[in-house]
């Protein structure tokens, strides 16, 4: 019973209005406990940030960097409020993890001008999993709020040689605009959209699996870029026809379009 | 959360179950009832504490209604509630059961409800139904004639949706206008509400709402039903166009604002040089 709950509990995550996502999370763990954990595990909530008073700089919050109601810096690698043998990744580990935030770090600043990134790594099996945290939020000109939570999952699985690596990264990016204008009156679009993507690279001095992962991250930004910049011109010169379309879909078809955009190049 | 405090009541769960329900999206009623039912587990329990959320929910939407016989779909509102789950068609001075669940209508008879306001109802409900037409592929509106606070007030219920969920998506908009009739002028007021749901992959919405008040001098009914229909209709096209150009800054500043296409380089990033230029600081500062 438990298997099909947790499909409805997931089916309904992807129903009920995004903007209210922590509440629905909530309540619905509220009405079916027995699946907390399995929904903390797999439900993205927007990012919440906490500060290293140590180091001196913020980190994001998620279910990977947490034990019990403590969550690990990635710049001290410790937990806050602090817990007794709390999960960690293995000092080898933890030496990429040092190199993957620095690295993160300059492409959030490169792209994003400001936010906040972490990257937590924990061991498998045969190679190691990840995820690149990055939250931005935007200076609310124009009359318009927005912010931006992207999440990057990538399992890296190392072949027996050593010299090439499987990489499987699944990207989620959560965005919230919010305007409120007399001409518009209140307006809200927000929301998530995941996709997933696979390669196979040669390891080595060159292209390190930070470098890999880095390019990964980049390459599918780019040819999603592409991809946007083609909706775009579709939309807007389809965007000039007669009053006469039906409101919700004219809403419909840009609204997908521009968040389609947005999300490409997360 | 619940882990570490007592277990909700069934009270405090059915409550939570309706709360979903009236939160559906436009077209996805069903989907989310069948996930409630199963999470809740109980189906005695949903059928009594939450069967008023299954009317809440059909009114919220304006929900449209088929009566066998109509052309014309009418509107299930607030505006139409006569009680015992039955609603009122106002131009064909008809009342039905509607099953909220089926979304079925049964049980139609004649009547005849407020006649006092007939032929103000009649007039604003022609000149509005030839707006719907025009501007609305497949819109429905239900005009109501009722006395409010001692007032004589039209209500104008609009509905326009979009299913398509084979493609992962369904929208629709909703307006309703008021206009209360006084001895020589006329107070319009509007709320127009929009909702998209994308859900491919993810789950994407667009809420927005706005509100309109307006004045107007009275005249003759049809002369007053025009002036009421022309502000909907200027109202509905400004509101359209205003989203229209939010998306469009949007996209060109917000946007940037949050993420830049590409870094001030205008390459892309040489991952080896970022690599080792935290190495490089690192050796430096020891």
């Amino acid at each position: 019973m438990n298997d099909q709950q947790l499909d409805c509990a997931l089916d309904l995550m992807r129903r009920l209005p995004p903007q209210q996502i922590e509440k629905n999370l909530s309540d619905l763990i509220d009405l079916v406990p027995s699946l907390c954990e399995d929904l903390l595990s797999s439900v993205d909530q927007p990012l919440k940030i906490a500060r290293d008073k140590v180091v001196g700089k913020d980190y994001l919050l998620c279910d990977y960097n947490r034990d019990g109601d403590s969550y690990r810096s990635p710049w001290s690698n410790k937990y806050e409020p602090p817990i007794e043998d709390g999960a960690m990744p293995s000092a080898r580990l933890r030496k990429l993890e040092v190199e993957a935030n620095n690295a993160f770090d300059q492409y959030r600043d490169l792209y994003f001008e400001g936010g906040v990134s972490s990257v937590y790594l924990w061991d498998l099996d045969h190679g190691f999993a990840g995820v690149i945290l990055i939250k931005k939020a935007g200076d609310g000109s124009k009359k318009i709020k927005g912010c931006w939570d992207s999440i990057h999952v990538v399992e890296v699985q190392e072949k027996s040689s050593g010299r090439t690596a499987h990489y499987k990264l699944t990207s989620t990016v959560m965005l919230w605009l919010q305007t409120t204008k007399t001409g518009s009156g209140t307006m809200n679009l927000g929301g998530s959209l995941t996709r997933q993507m696979e390669k196979d690279e040669t390891v080595g001095e060159s292209s390190s699996h930070i470098a890999n992962i880095g390019r990964l991250v980049e390459e599918r930004s780019d040819s999603g870029r592409q991809a946007a910049e083609g909706r775009s011109e579709e939309r807007l010169s389809g965007g000039t026809q007669a009053q006469t379309t039906v409101a919700p879909s004219a809403a419909a078809r840009d609204a997908f379009s521009l968040f389609f955009c947005f999300f490409l190049l997360s | 959360m619940a882990d570490f405090e007592e277990p909700l009541s069934d009270e405090e769960k059915v409550r939570i179950a309706a709360n979903f329900v009236t939160h559906a999206p436009p077209g996805e009623f069903n989907e989310v009832f069948n996930d409630v039912r199963l999470l809740l587990n109980n189906d005695n329990l949903l059928r009594e504490g939450a069967s008023h959320s299954f009317a809440q929910y059909n009114m919220d939407q304006f929900t449209p209604a088929k009566l066998e016989g109509y052309e014309e779909p009418v509107l299930i509102t607030e505006h139409g509630d006569l009680g015992q789950g039955r609603f009122l068609d106002p131009r064909n001075h008809l009342s039905f059961h509607f099953d909220h669940l089926r979304k079925e209508v049964s049980d139609v008879e004649p009547y005849e409800g407020e006649t006092a306001l007939r032929s103000w109802r009649d007039a604003c409900d022609t000149a509005l139904s030839a707006y719907v037409k025009e501007h609305y592929s497949t819109g429905v509106c239900t005009v109501y004639g009722k006395t409010v606070d001692g007032q004589q007030t039209v209500i104008a219920c609009i509905e326009g949706h979009q299913f398509q969920p084979k493609n992962f998506w369904n929208g629709r908009c909703r307006s309703e206008w008021k206009l209360t009739i006084g001895q020589s002028t006329a107070h319009v007021v509007g709320v127009l509400k929009i909702q998209v749901h994308y859900y491919e992959d993810g789950n994407v919405q667009l809420v927005s709402h706005k509100e309109i008040e307006e004045s107007i001098p009275v005249s003759s009914e049809s002369q007053t039903a025009k002036e009421f229909v022309d502000i909907i209709e200027n109202a509905e096209n400004d509101y359209q166009t205003a989203i229209n150009e939010n998306y469009q800054t949007m996209s060109d500043t917000t946007f940037k604002a949050l993420r830049r296409q590409l870094p001030v380089t205008r390459t892309k990033i040489d991952w080896n040089k970022i690599l080792s230029y935290k190495i490089g600081k690192e050796m430096h500062n020891a």
